[in-house]
């Protein structure tokens, strides 16, 4: 231990590169050679990586916990490089972007149980995936997977965990279309892609909402500056009114009154913008409403990756941020309590979806989501520990499900090929005494999801829904009001029913997630096996191509072999995962309080990271001692739904199930269809945008096609078209052109013009008429404007000079005679103007140098009252806290340098500008 | 009428009247011999016109001079422009300058 | 009628001989008749000449004019026999245009006139001639110092001239059927200028 520490110290910390770049390294290898490698030194290489991942991240956890108990740091870190500087709050600051990654309580029990129950599916995948061609692909992407997720987990600052937060996204995308030749395999992953994007644009808001208000990017520099988010903001309307809203209240009489309720401005606190916004990614990553989406279509893809991304690891990537960001989340009740809420709906909507499902697959994923809803309850009011030991109870139980999910599937694919098939639980049951293993850890891991007392996902399910009952988040401001006087916004205050009314969803989820488990679970193992008829020795045909002989000959029945348990390699991840599913719970049993043991490991491990959290999760204190009584209704739920699925599937066979469904089948076609909620975001949001495309697809066609480059052409070839007549071929006819052409000339020639250069000066009062030479010509002025001609008889003489006194006007006249006898004449006027005295004397400009020794010239400004009137500087309310001390500390300056203009200066400009900081700590650098 | 034929202007009439002549032809007539003439009806005008100024500002013979090449050169031009009539007959049968507009849009 | 003198009466007979010439030559529908009108203009120019003291000029006027021009033009008339004719072959193409532009012409010259008879109330008089003027000496030797160049020049395109005539005016060697070409180019260098031409021989059969 002492030879770790020396080697990795505290502040650089670089066994975190170890743990992140090991997976990387197997992905290039196994990407680049893998297909020359061989598929046993594939399975080699990238279970080597990722166990290696594995042991440095236990040995990072041992060196955490040591430097825990020894006090000396809370965060491992190691410190790259800067990637990028931005420019941070109101132009003042520079917010470096370093690539830094940390390990602290969270992200280290994070990474434990990511690269664990990765190890276990990596290994359960060389036998999954051993007879697929794109083996050595699947594997280099698995490991990629674990990369970007480490990275994910380890970033030090917002923008790394962005990276790894896309580069999971883009695995996800990978894996879920890993068998591309499929149409729907590929547009599945195509559908998850985007819908993770719609959540990442929520993020990366709330990235530039933090960088503003914070001035910070990485978990210290949040945490440091996060009481900045507590300004009010305006998010309506933007700019001082909607336009044509207060055209129609001004010329409509009724609507003024809609017309002011409409432009009334709307307040929210920044920091329930940055909530708001940091849950629209968790959504997307965690499948929550309205993007969950995604997430039962991503069952295209195998199964492993359907148990380690959309169970264990990156679909939890969510909780992950609102843990992380809990400090910035716990400011504003409305986001936490927005969280909370839509965990629970999702909870309860993909409990019902769940419940008709025939695909085992899809089941667990809508499971999947459903379990995501209960986390999101757990942090969303305020606790962040319990949500997390749920994600941490999940990986276990879920991956479980989903590897015995695949077990089963890998059974069945013995005789039958198609995928939907084999998925189907109608073409199963009775598998209990073909796969033993199987079954066993499968009913381990269905008695932790159901809550089946002191297993793991009891503890954890129990947990949550104590917390949504007594946890609540109180306003971080007193009084609740955030700004002053007119401005200020009453923050959210979290509803009296609030606790009741998560509970009650969260109850509810339960009695529908026992009854669909229990319906899985009966429907693969019990009963009948309805797949094939068992024929012991079957031999496949010897024309067996594979997929076309599943519908044989119709009428003639399936036959085939005994299924099969599978290889130790997909046993013994489930034989691990569903003894953790069972006692992975005591790390916080929080519900064995009713037996007075008080020990919570877990919540000790990670109270470091939540203390800032909890200063505003509140717990009703009334209802400190009902622990007992709500832990009646879950195992209640657990009873009420696990019996009614065994008395109506395993006694009466499913009869009552399908009456049901006849006597409704709307009813019953539209939760098949999960709610149709695909269909609705097709006709509304996509059909929007398709219309949107075809609005410019049009304009491209009609305008900048049509107009800018078809009729411009059409206009000139049309003119070039009637032109073209004039070209007749025939000599006579462009000989008579000629002929009009030297008439006109000739006219020109033969008339005489009349020209003359004029110079005027108005200042000395001199102008002068030069008249323009031409064949023959003769000229004859009248110089002195009395009308009359002053020669009679034409001259050569060609320059008239004139002087006139200010304010006088004289008119000169022109002549001209050329050598065929004809005149012509013009006049010229003159007049000059009087001298001008509007013009003051030049404006005086005050010149000053700025702190950056940058001349300004600024004009002089009325000084301000000597009272102390003080002008905000731009940027939007400060708390009063913080104008009260920068307006001291103004003063002060006033006071020292009497002859100073005492005008304050906006920030930025030529005084140093006081970045105000409501507490002593420096503006937001990062450490 | 005893100044007839002793001033210019009479000259200069009867040139402008020849010349005019001569372009109304070019331009009417549709056979391209009888263009070729009109053409030299045009030259002879402003050989006469030449003439007649050389006689008023007699220094020195530069206007015969210049009406010396003209005839030389309505010579040349005439050759070469009844050859091409010729080919042009070989070519479309015909003298008629209508025919000649291959060069139509 | 006072001192009208023979001068006067020569005058007048030779302007009228030219102007019955020109209008002969641009009426006449008969090409003969044309170039019978040319030849009136040419020898009413060639006694206008002599009457303005022309003598070289006038000679050769009539030796290059009457002699070889005019014989010229006869020449090919002949050659063209009845086709040198205007038969009315399909409408007269523009005739409107036609007739505008002889209008314009007409209009021109009138113009010219009255601007003539404007400028000039008093006629200038041409007064006597000194005895060389017009000789052939004095038009010599101007011709051969000051002339020089334009008169070697002369030369030349005079020679030019000749060969570029018995180029242009060559019979075709055999009887090649041409087919328009395909491209453009191929039709600008070696067929016709213009698809419609394509189909029309290029040579007929009588001529040689």
């Amino acid at each position: 231990m002492d030879a770790l520490r020396a080697i990795f110290p505290h502040d650089d910390f670089a066994l975190l590169l170890v743990i992140i770049l090991v997976p990387l390294l197997g992905a290039f290898v196994n990407g680049v050679f893998g297909k020359r490698l061989g598929k046993e030194a594939v399975a080699l290489m990238a279970l080597s990586a990722i166990g290696v991942s594995f042991i440095a991240s236990a040995a990072a956890f041992l060196l955490l916990k040591d430097a825990e108990r020894t006090q000396e740091a809370a965060r491992l870190i190691w410190r790259g490089w800067d990637w990028v500087t931005i420019s941070g709050r109101q132009d003042l600051s520079q917010v470096p972007i370093q690539i830094a990654f940390s390990i602290d309580a969270l992200s280290g029990a994070m990474a434990l149980i990511v690269t664990g129950v990765g190890f276990l599916i990596h290994l359960y995948s060389v036998k999954y995936m051993e007879k697929d061609p794109g083996f050595h692909r699947f594997f280099s992407y698995l490991n990629l997977f674990i990369f970007s997720m480490l990275v994910l987990i380890l970033g030090d600052s917002l923008p790394v965990l962005f990276v790894g937060w896309e580069g999971v996204g883009l695995c996800s995308y990978l894996l879920i279309g890993f068998w591309y030749d499929n149409d729907y395999n590929a547009f599945a992953g195509k559908k998850a892609f985007v819908a993770n994007r719609i959540g990442d644009f929520g993020l990366l808001v709330a990235m530039a909402l933090l960088v503003y208000y914070c001035g910070a990017l990485d978990w210290t520099g949040i945490d440091a500056q996060s009481r900045s988010l507590l300004q009010a903001k305006q998010v309506w309307p933007i700019g001082n009114d909607v336009p044509w809203v207060t055209w129609l209240g001004q010329h409509y009489s009724s609507l003024s009154g809609v017309a002011e309720w409409v432009n009334r401005p709307r307040y929210a606190s920044a920091a329930t913008l940055v909530g708001l916004a940091l849950f629209l990614g968790c959504a997307g990553k965690s499948a929550q409403i309205p993007l969950y989406v995604w997430l039962p279509d991503a069952m295209a893809g195998p199964t492993p990756v359907s148990a380690l991304i959309h169970a264990a690891t990156m679909v939890t990537a969510g909780v992950y941020l609102v843990c992380r960001m809990s400090g910035v989340f716990v400011l504003s009740p409305a986001a936490m309590f927005t969280v909370a809420t839509i965990g629970g709906l999702t909870a309860v909507l993909a409990a019902t979806i769940a419940l008709v499902q025939n695909d085992i697959k899809r089941v667990l994923a809508y499971s999947t989501v459903s379990q995501l809803g209960y986390m999101f309850i757990g942090v969303g009011v305020g606790a962040f520990a319990a949500g997390f030991f749920h994600v941490m109870t999940h990986a276990f139980f879920k991956a479980c499900l989903f590897l015995g999910s695949g077990s089963v599937i890998h059974a069945m694919h013995a005789r039958i090929h198609d995928t939907d098939a084999s998925q189907d639980m109608r073409n199963m049951g009775g598998l209990k005494r073909f796969m033993p293993v199987t079954f066993w850890t499968f009913v381990a891991a269905w008695a932790a999801i159901v809550a089946v007392p002191f297993t793991s996902g009891f503890f954890s399910k129990d947990e949550i829904l104590f917390q949504s009952f007594t946890s609540f988040v109180k306003a971080p401001v007193e009084g609740g009001k955030l700004g002053e006087g007119a401005n200020a916004i009453q923050l959210f205050q979290w509803p009296e029913w609030g606790g009741k009314f998560l509970y009650t969803l969260g109850v509810l989820a339960a009695v529908m997630t026992a009854f669909y488990m229990t319906r899985l679970v009966i429907g693969i193992f019990f009963g009948e096996f309805k797949g094939w008829t068992i024929v012991k020795r079957w031999k496949a045909p010897k024309h067996h191509h594979g997929h076309a002989h599943d519908e044989h000959e119709h009428g003639a029945p399936l036959e085939g072999p005994t299924p099969h348990e599978s290889p130790w390699q997909m046993t013994v991840p489930l034989v691990v995962l569903g003894a953790l599913s069972v006692v992975g719970g005591f790390l916080n049993p929080h519900a064995l309080s009713m037996f007075g043991v008080h020990t919570h490991p877990l919540d000790n491990w990670l109270a470091p990271v939540f203390t800032e959290a909890k200063k505003f999760v509140e717990h009703v204190p009334e209802f400190e001692h009902l622990v007992v009584p709500l832990m009646l209704p879950g195992i209640g739920a657990l009873v009420v739904g696990g019996g009614f699925a065994y008395w109506m599937y395993l006694m009466q066979s499913g009869e009552p199930a399908k009456k049901l469904a006849e006597q409704m089948p709307r009813l019953h076609a539209l939760v098949y269809d999960k709610w149709r909620i695909d269909e609705l975001y097709d006709e509304t949001i996509l059909g929007a945008v398709d219309s949107l495309a075809e609005g410019f697809a049009w304009a491209d066609r009609w305008l900048v096609d049509g107009l800018l480059a078809r009729f411009t052409s059409f206009v000139v070839a049309a003119v070039g078209t009637g032109l073209r007549y004039v070209q007749t071929g025939r000599v006579q006819a462009y000989a008579a052109m000629m002929i009009v052409g030297v008439g006109g000339m000739g006219w020109f020639l033969i008339a005489p013009h009349a020209h003359a250069q004029v110079m005027t000066d108005h200042a000395s009062g001199s102008y002068s008429v030069t008249a323009s030479p031409g064949l023959g010509y003769r000229y004859r002025w009248d110089a002195d404007g009395d009308g009359t001609w002053d020669t009679e008889s034409f001259s050569d003489k060609t320059n008239v000079e004139l002087k006139l006194e200010p304010d006088k006007s004289q008119t000169v006249r022109l002549q001209v005679v050329n050598a065929f006898g004809r005149t012509a004449e013009k006049a010229f006027a003159f007049s000059r103007p009087k001298p001008d005295r509007s013009r003051g004397p030049a404006t005086t400009m005050n010149v000053e140098q700025g702190a950056d020794g940058q001349l300004r010239a600024m004009p002089q400004r009325p000084r301000p009252a000597a009272s102390g009137t003080f002008q905000l500087p731009p940027g939007g309310n400060m708390d009063p806290e913080a104008t009260r001390r920068l307006f001291q500390r103004l003063q002060q300056q006033r006071g020292q340098a009497p002859g100073q203009p005492g005008q304050p200066a906006p920030p930025g400009g030529g005084q140093p500008a006081p970045a105000p900081a409501p507490q002593p700590a420096p503006g937001g650098q990062a450490p | 009428m005893n100044l007839l034929g002793e001033v210019i202007e009479h000259y200069v009439i009867l040139a402008s009247v020849i010349f005019t002549l001569g372009a109304i032809g070019f331009l009417v007539r549709r056979n391209v011999l009888i263009q070729l003439m009109s053409i030299e009806l045009m030259l002879n005008a402003v050989n006469l016109l030449l003439v007649a100024y050389n006689r008023v500002h007699g220094a020195d013979m530069n206007g015969q001079m210049f009406a010396f090449f003209i005839i030389a050169v309505a010579a040349a031009e005439a050759a070469v422009g009844l050859a091409i009539v010729l080919a042009f007959y070989r070519l479309r049968q015909t003298v008629l300058s209508d025919e000649a507009d291959s060069l139509k849009h | 009628m006072s001192g009208v003198s023979a001068g006067n009466v020569f005058f007048a007979v030779c302007a009228i001989v030219a102007l019955v010439g020109a209008l002969m030559t641009i009426l006449a529908k008969n090409p003969i008749r044309c170039a019978v009108g040319l030849l009136s203009t040419i020898l009413g120019i060639a006694g206008l000449f002599l009457r303005l003291n022309a003598q070289f000029l006038a000679a050769i006027q009539l030796i290059v004019y009457a002699g070889a021009v005019v014989v010229l033009f006869v020449f090919v008339i002949m050659l063209l026999g009845s086709d040198a004719g205007e038969a009315a072959r399909g409408p007269v193409k523009a005739a409107l245009s036609r007739a505008v532009a002889g209008v314009l012409a007409f209009v021109l010259a009138a113009v010219a006139l009255v601007l003539i008879g404007s400028v000039s109330p008093a006629p200038t008089r041409m007064g006597p001639a000194r005895p060389e003027h017009g000789s052939v000496e004095a038009v010599g030797s101007l011709l051969f110092s000051k002339g020089l160049v334009p008169f070697e020049i002369a030369t030349a395109l005079l020679i030019v001239a000749v060969i570029g005539a018995i180029a242009v005016a060559r019979s075709v060697p055999g009887k090649k059927k041409v087919k328009a070409a395909e491209s453009p180019t191929e039709r600008m260098f070696h067929g016709p200028l213009h698809p419609r031409d394509a189909g029309r021989p290029l040579t007929r059969e009588r001529l040689g």
